[in-house]
């Protein structure tokens, strides 16, 4: 059954990605794209990654549409001239060898949640999945390295994020000040 | 869970019935992609925000995380946000927040 709905959100996904890519009128894009997030947060979810999603919840259903909706604000929308957008055949082609070379490396992938299967640094690995617990009392191992083990890289990050926004604010805050 | 019923079977319908409301996700979803107008595509959208609440809290049951059940409040809450910035957008040009 998991495999059935696992097939299903495939789908959905699928065709969000491309209805985003086709789409011609840029509102419409702006409103489509929040549902091909809706989509992906529930593969995190179903691929039990729940911080992952939780972050895709948030950005995907707040964040992302307001600033692309201020960016339409402060910019022009042009009208749409046809439904759908006419396909680039050069990018096209640049896609279908993206799609191929990706396609080549997923297949030789470990499937999700084999047993025995330590990727990459089987030692490292071992440790975490052992030690995760005792070390930070964190209960998900992802989040245990995330926001323990690496503590620090993801301050940084943080820092890093937190200074965009505060440049971002500074500059919206800019053009409402010239317009008045 | 429900009485009478074995648990393995109850967690088989969560998943089968969440299977189908992605099916029919992407019903919905073809009214956003058609329009013609920007409110159809709100609503839509709008629609789709609801359904993945209720997959989520489908799936929280029929896989057993009950982790699950935080990101489908997070969805919940969040859900309105982007009807309201976009009904601000189409009726005062430039006002978002």
């Amino acid at each position: 059954m998991t495999e059935l709905f696992a097939a299903a959100l495939f789908v959905f996904v699928l065709v969000t990605a491309l209805a985003t890519a086709a789409l011609r009128d840029v509102l419409g894009v702006v409103v489509v794209f929040a549902a091909y997030s809706l989509g992906t947060a529930l593969f995190y979810a179903f691929l039990l990654a729940p911080d992952v999603a939780m972050t895709e919840a948030a950005i995907g259903a707040g964040v992302t549409t307001l600033l692309l909706l201020l960016t339409l604000a402060k910019t022009v929308r042009p009208t749409p001239d046809q439904w759908l957008e006419r396909p680039n055949l050069p990018a096209l082609a640049v896609f279908g060898a993206l799609f191929v070379v990706l396609v080549a490396t997923v297949v030789e992938f470990p499937a999700v949640g084999e047993p025995g299967v330590m990727w990459d640094n089987p030692g490292v690995t071992q440790y975490y999945i052992e030690n995760a617990y005792e070390d930070t009392g964190v209960e998900n191992a992802v989040t245990a390295v995330l926001a323990g083990y690496r503590g620090f890289d993801t301050f940084g990050e943080a820092v890093v994020v937190f200074s965009a926004g505060i440049a971002s604010l500074i500059v919206l805050r800019q053009v409402v000040f010239t317009r008045e | 869970m429900i009485p009478g019923l074995s648990g393995d079977l109850v967690t088989q319908v969560f998943l089968l019935v969440a299977t189908l409301l992605m099916v029919l996700a992407v019903a919905v979803f073809y009214r956003a992609v058609k329009g013609p107008t920007t409110q159809d595509r709100v609503l839509a959208v709008n629609v789709l925000g609801t359904n993945t609440v209720v997959v989520l809290a489908l799936l929280a049951e029929g896989l057993g995380e009950p982790s699950l059940l935080d990101i489908a409040l997070v969805y919940a809450l969040l859900n309105f946000l982007m009807a309201v910035a976009i009904s601000k957008f189409t009726v005062e040009r430039g006002g978002v927040l």
